[in-house]
Order: C-alpha cells, then structure tokens, then sequence
C-alpha cells in the first residue's frame, strides 16, 4: 500500500502531470492526421522525453501513443481516410456511418471502446506482468535467445507483406546494429573506418528516419487529401452505454484478442484491429450487416487495438523485447531513463511500475473528455494542408534527431535511414521488421554469444532446458508457418480444381 | 520507386555474402571460441539466403495478396491508380536532401536561417502557395528553436541569426 501510494505522489507531481497533458494533446493532433503515424508521433517525442524526469518520460509515450490510437479513427470515419494504421481496418464501416448521417455514433464508438478497451489493456498487464516475471526470473540467456528471435519472427509473420522480404528486413535491422564497438570483442565492426560509425547506428535517429522522413517522402508523391467539410457534431456520447451493454460480448472478446496480441512480440494495435474486425464479422449473427455501418465490428475493433497497446508493454517491461513498434520506441527510453527492462523492475522498482498502471489509468480516462473536444476541434485541425505540416515534422525530425546526443552525424543516419524506409516500404520490405532488428540486435547478439560461450560452443544446450526447448518449437513453428499456409492453399486450390 | 524483386534480391544476397565474408574475418576474443564474427557471419548467410529466395520469386503469392487488398480499397474510394510520371519519385529525394543541408550548412548559417530554408523549400514541394509557405518560414524555426533551446536546452548553433533568449 505504501508503494501505491508513493507512486501516487510520483504521477502526481506537476511536471508528470504536465507532460500528461501536453502530450496527450499532441497525441491527439498527430494521430489525427493522415499519413503521421501514432508510431510516429512516439518517435518524434523521444528527444524531448530526453529532457524529462523518467516517469513524466514514460508517461508522454504512454499517453502519446494512446492517444493517437484513438485519434486516428477521427480522419477514417469522416474521410476515410485513416489517421493512423491501426484505424485501417474498419474505416469503411465507420465511414459507412457517416455516410449514414450518423458520424456521432462512429466517433463515440471510437472514443468509448478505445477508453474501455485501453483500461482492459492496463488491468492485462496489472496482472500479468507481475506473475509472468515469477517465471522470467528463472530465464537463462538460452531462453532470452529464443524469446528475442521468437519475437523478430512474430514481427516478420504479421507484415501484410511476403514473409521471406520481412526476414530479410529484419535482418538487415540485426546487421545495422553490428555497426559499431559494441560487440563481444569490443573491435570496431563495420565502421569503414569512420570515426562516426564506432558508437554504432543510434536507435533513435534510425527510427525517426524509418517512420517520419520516409513518411513524409512518400506523401510529396501522393496527392493532398481532400478537406474535412465543416461539421457540427450532436452529442457524441449519446447511445453508448446501451452499446455497451448490447454488444458486451463482442466488446470483451475484442478486449482479450487486443492483450493476446500485444503480449506477443512484434504485433501490435494494427494487427489487433484487423484480427478482431475479421473475427468480429465471422462470429456475427448479422455478417451481412458488415460494411453498412454497422456498430457491432467497430465496437470489437475498437475495443481490441487499444487493449493491445497496454499489453504490448508486458514484454516489453519484463524482458525488454518489444510487444510492437511503440514499445520498441519505449524500451530505448526506460534504458535511457535507468529503467532498465526485466523482472528485477517489479522488485526494485516496484513504485515506479504502479505509477506507469496509474498513468496508462488516467491516460485512458482523460481520453474521453479530450477527445470530445478533439471531434469537436477536427474540422480545424484537419484544414492545415501538409504543406504547412510537412515541413515541420522535418526540422522537428532533424532538431529531435540532434538533441539525442548534440551529434550532426545523427541528422545524417536520419537521412539515411529516410532513404532507406522509403525504398524498402515501396518494394514490400516491411520497415517495422528492420527497426525491431536494429533495436533488439544488441540483445540478441548478447545473449546468442554469452549462451555460446557457456555451452563451449555446443547448441545442445539451447534446446535441452525446458522453456527453452518449448521457445524453439515455437520459433522454427513460426518459421515454417507461411510454407504450411501455402501449401494448405495450394493443395485447397488443386482439390477444388479436380472437383470441379 | 519500385525494383524488381531480381534485383532487390541479388542486392540483399551481395550484401549478406559482404557482411558475412567481412564478419569471418573479425579478429577473435583470445581464448574464446565465439567473438565478434559469429553473430554477422550467421546474420550475413541468412540475407545470402532471403536475397536468393526473394530473387526466385518465392513468397510473392503473399505480396499479391496484399496488393489486392490495398487496390481494391482503392478502387472504392473511387481514387483511379495513376501511373506516375517517370521521374516524379525524384521528388521524393528533397526530403533527405533537405537534411544533408541542414548537417552542411547549420554551423555555418545558424540554426534558423537553416530551418527556414528547409521549411520553405519542402512546403513548396507539397505545392502550398507562398501565402502559407512564408510565413510558416519565419515563424516555424522560431518556435521550434524556442521549444527545443530554451525549455530542452539543446545547443543549436546561433550562426548568423543569434535568437534574442
């Protein structure tokens, strides 16, 4: 008890509280915007989270990224055009509602379950993580190996994308994270002799050149989106408690699918949304009301990518090995911050862990009063061309970029990695899978080498211990699953061939 | 700017081949059998492997499905798919341009005259009519220098325009 409180008295210090309200702001701004991801958004706050104390840091990613979760559902039902990707996969329901003179409800919905459904997340990892860190106290650098590939794999097997182009990706990310004097033999690796190269590729500046400058690259070759007409909304929240009681199955359902998907490594709000919008639909007993705007997949849709952004956190915290690329973005912060993942955090650093659930608490609770007034505020905030916008997010990239470590060499690897997001996502590369390379290729670089080096460089050991082993059935499982769907469909193809 | 899926692959397989080849070839820790060679030796033979895959084509059913899914979003958006002018990816080479300016000439210049250009130069890229692009100009690094020199305190170089705080 005295703990919960002390970390009562840490959220509520002025500048946590603050830096909550600040970036809850932003959040909703940025994820509000199409093209500016809520990915995005958390990169472009890490340098200033530099200059924080480490909760009221922790706190502008929570809040940021909840947020713009939230947010981009905004653009989707009243443009359809989604503001962020995790809003993708039910905009044409929504936008179906407003079509249907009903954006209030398409909102509300948005706003209501995201809230519920965010608050369902934080309870996930409330309890989770404290009991899941039972069992990783008992995590060798065998089982941190396979829980790290285990992890890159999931990331590679959920990009819409041909899963041999996401392995590739991801290890190009692992090979990026080589560059530099950090490895075993403490050489420089990679550095072409550049003076610049031997701290290695900072995460950072590689992350804001991979989702923002390549985003904004690809928007000058992209026509301007059209304008939000001018809109005034009734009452938003009206209705929703009889949704909720209506459609509690569907909204629980999407709740846990959300935390199932967070907790594992690699997938995140994106995918949770499109998993449960798919699932939503099959379990329906009006499918063919789907697609007309209807309320039922967005409240289980809404409900479950919000679930997923609190859950992502649990491996995060426990083993430092990101639950999507939001996480990702927030493990370089708890490190810099001396908060450094794994499961002594929820011994020794019991306070501040209570303080993050209560953040991600209030996170999702002031959610709803602002974004009211975000709904209400859209139709200004959306009329600001990408003109205006653009160019900001680039200084911002490149100032952001620099303050990391007063370095100009830093705006250059955010060129670079610009250049290089942008080719990739336009080949079918996935980039989420190379940032998650690069930001967890020191890890598994380590625990691969320390495990070697222990074994004599024997690889009985790290299928002998029993997590271990189940770890690796998992990953070679995850390896071989894309063959199996294609040889599922293409056995499915030939039997409906012969049939017919 | 979309490759062939021939060449990005023979490029991921060189790549890998180099990293490997060049990862071998690492001075080992004394007395230890595994050292800085191991981990881009494997990672190096792995891209040899994808590049090769990727260059046969395999995989790609998954792709097309994908690009189904996207073009048919398209198609109901009532968006019709315009090739693009030849050349006109080009344009997406002003952003990282952009920011190889700001390393080059941000200590010479200072900090705003800099983002300034660069404001200008990309607004006018997204098309925005002088109306906007100038003004945001001279006020966007003013702000952003506000924010980040005087509350985060990040040493941005005053070069020509030394900001009053």
């Amino acid at each position: 008890m005295t703990t919960f409180l002390e970390a009562l008295g840490m959220v509520a210090a002025p500048d946590v509280l603050l830096a909550i309200l600040v970036s809850a702001i932003y959040g909703l701004v940025v994820g509000s915007m199409p093209g500016l991801s809520a990915t995005m958004a958390t990169a472009l706050l890490v340098p200033v989270t530099f200059y924080l104390s480490p909760i009221a840091a922790v706190a502008t990613i929570i809040t940021a990224s909840a947020m713009a979760i939230f947010s981009g559902d905004i653009p989707g039902a009243l443009l359809r055009i989604p503001g962020t990707p995790a809003s993708a996969a039910y905009v044409d329901e929504a936008y179906a509602m407003t079509r249907k003179g009903q954006p209030e409800l398409a909102l509300g919905i948005g706003l209501w379950f995201s809230a519920l459904g965010g608050i369902a997340g934080t309870i996930s990892l409330v309890v989770l993580a404290p009991t899941l860190a039972e069992l990783a106290f008992s995590f060798s650098t065998f089982e941190y190996f396979w829980l790290a590939i285990l992890g890159l794999m999931c990331a590679t097997l959920v990009a819409r994308s041909s899963p041999i182009k996401a392995i590739a990706a991801m290890l190009i990310g692992l090979l990026v994270s080589c560059i530099g004097m950090e490895n075993p033999g403490g050489i420089p690796r990679f550095t072409f002799g550049s003076t610049d190269l031997l701290g290695g590729i900072e995460v950072v500046p590689a992350l804001v050149g991979a989702f923002a400058v390549s985003e904004v690259m690809r928007a000058l070759l992209l026509p301007e989106p059209p304008k939000m007409p001018h809109r005034r909304f009734g009452s938003i929240m009206a209705g929703q408690i009889r949704l909720t009681k209506q459609y509690w199955n569907q909204m629980t359902r999407g709740n846990i699918v959300g935390i199932i998907i967070g907790v594992l490594p690699g997938a995140g709000a994106d995918m949770a949304a499109w998993v449960s919008y798919a699932m939503s639909k099959r379990f329906s007993r009006t499918p063919e009301k789907f697609g007309t705007g209807h309320p039922e997949g967005l409240v289980e849709a809404g409900a479950s990518n919000n679930a997923s952004l609190a859950s992502g956190w649990v491996p995060s915290l426990l083993f430092g090995i990101p639950g999507d690329t939001i996480t990702a973005i927030a493990i370089g912060v708890l490190y810099m911050k001396g908060l450094n993942p794994g499961p002594t955090l929820f011994t020794e650093r019991a306070s501040s862990m209570y303080a993050l659930y209560i953040i991600f608490m209030l996170a999702n609770i002031i959610m709803i009063p602002l974004g009211i007034m975000m709904i209400r505020a859209t139709s200004h905030v959306l009329r600001a061309p990408r003109a205006a916008i653009m160019p900001i997010v680039l200084v911002c990239a490149a100032v952001g970029a620099f303050a990391t470590g007063n370095n100009l060499f830093a705006v250059t690897v955010v060129a670079a990695f610009g250049v290089i997001g942008f080719v990739m996502e336009a080949n079918g590369y996935p980039v989420a899978a190379l940032v998650l390379g690069i930001v967890m290729g020191t890890m598994v670089e380590q625990s691969l080498v320390t495990s070697l080096i222990k074994s004599d460089g024997s690889l009985l050991p790290f299928f002998e211990r029993p997590v271990s082993a189940i770890l690796a059935v998992m990953t070679f499982a995850a390896l071989l699953w894309p063959a199996g769907v294609w040889l599922h469909r293409r056995l499915g193809r030939r039997g409906r061939a012969q049939a017919a | 700017m979309v490759i062939s899926d021939r060449i990005t692959g023979a490029v991921i397989a060189a790549l890998g081949a180099a990293a490997a080849y060049a990862g071998s070839r690492l001075p080992p820790v004394p007395g230890q059998q595994v050292g800085p060679s191991a981990f881009p030796t494997v990672i190096g033979l792995g891209l040899v492997v994808c590049g090769v895959l990727v260059a046969l084509g395999i995989g790609r059913s998954f792709e097309d499905e994908a690009e189904a899914d996207v073009a048919a979003s398209e198609e109901a958006k009532g968006l019709e798919h315009v090739p693009p002018a030849r050349l006109s990816w080009l344009r997406a080479a002003i952003p990282p341009g952009l920011l190889l300016f700001y390393v080059y000439a941000v200590d010479a210049l200072g900090f705003v005259p800099t983002a300034a250009v660069m404001i200008l130069a990309l607004a006018l890229a997204f098309r925005g009519s002088l109306r906007v692009a100038l003004p945001m100009a001279v006020l966007g690094p003013i702000l952003v220098h506000l924010l980040f020199y005087k509350l985060l305190r990040v040493p941005l170089p005053p070069g020509l325009v030394p900001m009053p705080w």
